[in-house]
């Protein structure tokens, strides 16, 4: 495949059966659900379930799952890399880096990274969009399992075309948007829909803008802090000294030592 | 007596915190934390690191006045400061132990670099700078009287020498992990709550942990000053706090400027909740600003507590806001620390008090009492035997670490009673669809002639004793019979009581239906289309559901069920509870899906062309195992309804 992978969600087409879900847990080996205290819902995205349908007022079934951002906040957000943006577009995790720091969670825009909490060596668990099928050249076991042609795979650029032509062709039946296709910079897994899906991000609107450069504006002040902070400290201690030196000395018995002003903001 | 006392309190804390230490790490965070993935950092993270690191600045503040600015006269407070600072760093290190999920990897960002990431900084930032203030620190110990031979003279000189560029290497990585914190939260614009997330967020950090750093100074050198009965320096501390008050109001000013200029806030309304939290927080930061500007409180003991104390819970608070309050969940979903969670982060806190005080007592840290004419020569409190104790078995020295044995085994004791139970269930109820229950009738109060004696006759002869209660949970004159003994029973018996009471958290009385009945809680769509499709014929007949080919296939758009099933359908709902509605009991879930399907199912097992098993629970029930099917529904997950 060229470029990055994408895979497209037609909301319209999907009727609910689940057969996704089934085949993800079958795949990813997650096992049957178990009911725990902090899960709204039974069929809420947890631990033990990487992607879920959420029913919209009964009429519509929208699958939510890792988007896997063109420039993950996750990714930046992880402190040793052990959630990584792969060449080929899917977000990994590796649990052997990991140290459970849950920084991702908070980080996520969508809110999809879940944590295996009941274990004693926890992991973050979501998603993979299979990278060990895709980098293989299989589909993803959910577009394989969809009866209903609701999900589609290919490149990203293929598939933000393949939405666009869909919402050309029948425009009485989509929104005038694709979903994933500029916000926060762009996401791999993108809808189109008949329904607004601002419902999947913590707040609609969020702008084209990638997370990431939020925080890399604040570090990337980091050397000029150091440098000119060590300087400037230096400097300040340089000139005090010389001044109490020379008032030691009593040259100039009017001049007070530096007051109360300045501090050390 | 009062070190005895107040060692014998911490102590007690430490013993907590030593058995809540075990639980945590043999049993992990699912089972002592009341964190959730809509809540991934709580508490431990909100005191134990961000707030940590903040009350942590008496160091820097403090290391930069006397060093960098010459200001001589602070001296006497470097070196508590520094002590206070290391001790403080030394706890977020331990707290991020607890909060870690896997701890043992705790040096992996030294070997897995990842500069793109915040929280990589600040960890770089802190380790360096608890490295940094174990040196500053280190020329205190040195100086004690066993350590006396010339190789340790030596390096004791080379500190010393070394004093200005640690001191300058201090204050940077301070200022860079102290804004980083704030820095962390910006990854998450759309969590934070717009009265708290700005762009300058760093910079607020940074100059209200300035400002608290002085405040903590105050604190520190008042109680250190009350634990030996000696005059606190008011004058200069109240010189501090008027430096602490000077930076608290540029910080206020730069952030009620920038939410006033970035229009940030334009969408609150006074009925969102946390536009009260932010002023009560802002109130409190600005009545200590307000507070050390007054000379007469600024000069006095009393003031200076009050106001630094207050300043100390307002910059406290703006970073358990961040963390937490402001930061968003769903509100089904809240976020109440577990009694776990609190414990640790007082034990942690007491544990460094300790510490404190064992430094201040036999090391160099407190300047000499000899300019203290009013102090008499030897009020240093040394342990003697408390009257508590038990009778001495040990020479005096020891006396008082039995003491402190006692109290710590106490400690100790009362956690494993307060935890044990909620750790072994880690039934945490974090949600109450239903109210409380308002009539709860026992075999014993509920009259004889009640309808619902006939309901309940089978469920005594079962259990041989009454042990039924009647909830009306919903308050609609309804109720829901409940059989105390066959609950417990199931659930494991006389070890089985913590799952529905006090489960481990404050003030948790008992559990609702729906932490495990939660299915009774959503709508649960049972429909299922690939059965229907093989029955009606394959792909060809979509038609007959979906029948208008122009529009999209969906539910709102496809036949309604009672189209077919017109026999099973009545007016406004499936099943019908005739008896039951003269009894008084209200209709249940599983009385509903049971009439809807079983009674069918039971009938048509076997027939003609049907499956055998149709009757069997397990038809439904696939893929569950037996236990699970007191909680579950069928299809369990199956398009559960918002």
């Amino acid at each position: 495949m060229n470029g990055p992978v994408g895979m497209l969600i037609d909301v319209t087409r999907c009727k609910g059966c689940e057969r996704c879900v089934e085949a993800c847990k079958q795949v990813n080996h997650l096992g049957p659900d178990q009911p725990r205290r902090w899960q709204r819902r039974i069929d809420d995205l947890s631990s033990t379930r990487f992607t879920t349908l959420d029913n919209v007022s009964d009429e519509r079934s929208v699958r939510v799952l890792c988007r896997h951002c063109v420039e993950p906040a996750c990714v930046s957000a992880c402190i040793v890399g052990a959630l990584q943006k792969t060449p080929i577009g899917a977000v990994t995790y590796d649990v052997d880096r990991c140290i459970g720091c849950r920084y991702c969670m908070m980080a996520c825009p969508y809110g999809i990274p879940r944590y295996a909490w009941a274990n004693a060596t926890p992991q973050v668990r979501k998603c993979t969009l299979c990278y060990p099928r895709i980098s293989q050249g299989q589909l993803p076991a959910c577009v394989e399992a969809c009866p209903y042609d609701a999900l589609s795979f290919g490149t990203r650029d293929e598939m933000l075309a393949e939405g666009h032509d869909r919402i050309l062709r029948e425009p009485g039946r989509y929104l005038p948007r694709v979903w994933g296709e500029n916000e926060i910079g762009g996401t791999s897994v993108l809808y189109v829909s008949d329904i607004s899906l601002d419902f999947l991000a913590f707040k609609p609107d969020m702008g084209d803008r990638p997370l990431p450069a939020l925080t890399w504006e604040a570090l990337s002040k980091v050397p000029p802090i150091v440098a000119g902070g060590a300087t400037l400290l230096t400097g300040i201690w340089w000139v005090i000294q010389r001044r109490m030196k020379l008032q030691a000395d009593g040259s100039e018995p009017e001049d007070e030592a530096p007051g109360e002003h300045g501090g050390e903001s | 007596m009062r070190a005895i006392r107040l060692k014998t309190v911490l102590w007690f804390l430490v013993g907590i915190l030593g058995t809540v230490t075990v639980a945590r790490f043999l049993k992990g965070l699912g089972a002592t934390t009341a964190l959730t993935d809509a809540t991934p950092w709580g508490l431990w993270i909100a005191f134990d690191v961000v707030s940590g690191v903040a009350l942590a600045a008496g160091g820097f503040v403090v290391a930069a006045i006397v060093y960098i600015f010459g200001q001589e006269k602070y001296h006497q407070f470097a070196r508590p400061a520094i002590l206070t600072a290391f001790l403080g760093y030394l706890a977020v290190a331990t707290g991020l132990l607890y909060d870690l999920g896997i701890p043992l990897h705790i040096w992996h960002p030294l070997v897995y670099r990842q500069p793109h990431s915040v929280l990589f900084e600040v960890a770089m930032c802190v380790m360096l700078y608890l490295t940094v203030l174990f040196l500053e620190f280190s020329p205190a110990i040195l100086e004690h009287p066993r350590l006396q031979f010339p190789v340790i003279q030596r390096i004791h000189a080379v500190l010393k020498r070394l004093t200005i560029p640690l001191v300058i290497a201090g204050i940077v990585l301070s200022t860079l992990h102290q804004s980083s914190l704030g820095s962390l939260f910006l990854i998450a614009p759309y969590r934070v709550h717009p009265l708290w997330y700005s762009p300058l967020i760093w910079v607020l950090f940074f100059l209200s942990a300035a400002g608290l750093g002085r405040a903590v100074v105050i604190v520190e050198t008042l109680f250190s000053d009350w634990y030996l009965s000696r005059r606190p320096p008011v004058e200069l501390l109240g010189r501090l706090g008027l430096g602490a008050s000077a930076l608290l109001w540029v910080y206020l000013a730069l952030r009620l400027g920038d939410i006033v200029l970035s229009h940030r806030a334009a969408g609150v309304t006074l009925s969102d909740p946390l536009l009260w939290v932010f002023l009560a927080e802002v109130g409190i930061t600005v009545s200590a600003a307000v507070l050390l500007l007054i000379p007469r409180v600024r000069y006095s003991v009393w003031g200076l507590t009050v106001s630094a104390s207050l300043a100390i819970l307002g910059v406290l608070g703006y970073r358990f806001n961040v963390t937490i309050v402001a930061f968003y969940r769903p509100a089904d979903m809240p976020y109440f620390p577990s009694l776990s969670e609190l414990m640790v982060s007082v034990g942690l806190v007491a544990g460094c008090v300790l510490l404190f005080l064992f430094f201040i007592e036999n090391l160099n840290v407190l300047p000499k009492e000899a300019d203290e004419e009013h102090a008499p020569p030897s009020r240093r409190p040394t342990d003697t035997i408390s009257p508590y104790m038990v009778r001495p078995v040990f020479t005096t020295w020891l006396a008082p670490l039995r003491n402190y044995s006692l109290a710590a085994a106490a400690g100790a004791a009362l956690a494993l009673a307060l935890i044990a139970n909620g750790i072994r269930t880690e039934s945490m109820n974090r949600q109450t669809p239903v109210s409380p229950p308002l009539q709860i009738a026992t075999s014993t109060t509920l009259p004889v002639s009640s309808p619902l004696e006939s309901l309940l006759a089978p469920i005594r002869k079962r259990s041989g004793s009454p042990s039924w209660m009647v909830f009306d949970a919903n308050r609609d004159g309804r109720v829901v019979i409940f059989d105390h003994d066959e609950h417990a029973h199931r659930l494991g018996g006389n070890a089985a009581c913590g799952q529905c009471h006090h489960a481990e958290l404050p003030f948790h009385l008992e559990t609702p239906c729906s932490d495990c009945h939660r299915d009774l809680y959503l709508s649960t769509d049972l429909f299922h289309h690939a059965g229907h499709v093989a029955k009606l014929g394959g792909d060809g007949s979509c038609i007959q559901c979906h029948t208008d080919e122009s529009s999209v296939k969906t539910r709102a758009t496809s036949t309604a069920c009672r189209t077919c099933h017109a026999s099973q359908w009545r007016q406004t709902q499936y099943v019908s509870f005739k008896s039951d509605v003269d009894s008084g009991r209200a209709p249940a879930y599983e009385d509903a899906l049971h009439a809807l399907c079983r009674n069918c199912h039971l009938k048509k097992a076997g027939q003609e062309g049907v499956r055998k098993d149709l009757g069997e629970c397990r038809t439904c029930h696939h893929e569950v195992p037996a236990s699970y099917l007191q909680v579950l529904g069928p299809y369990a997950g199956r398009g559960a309804l918002k």
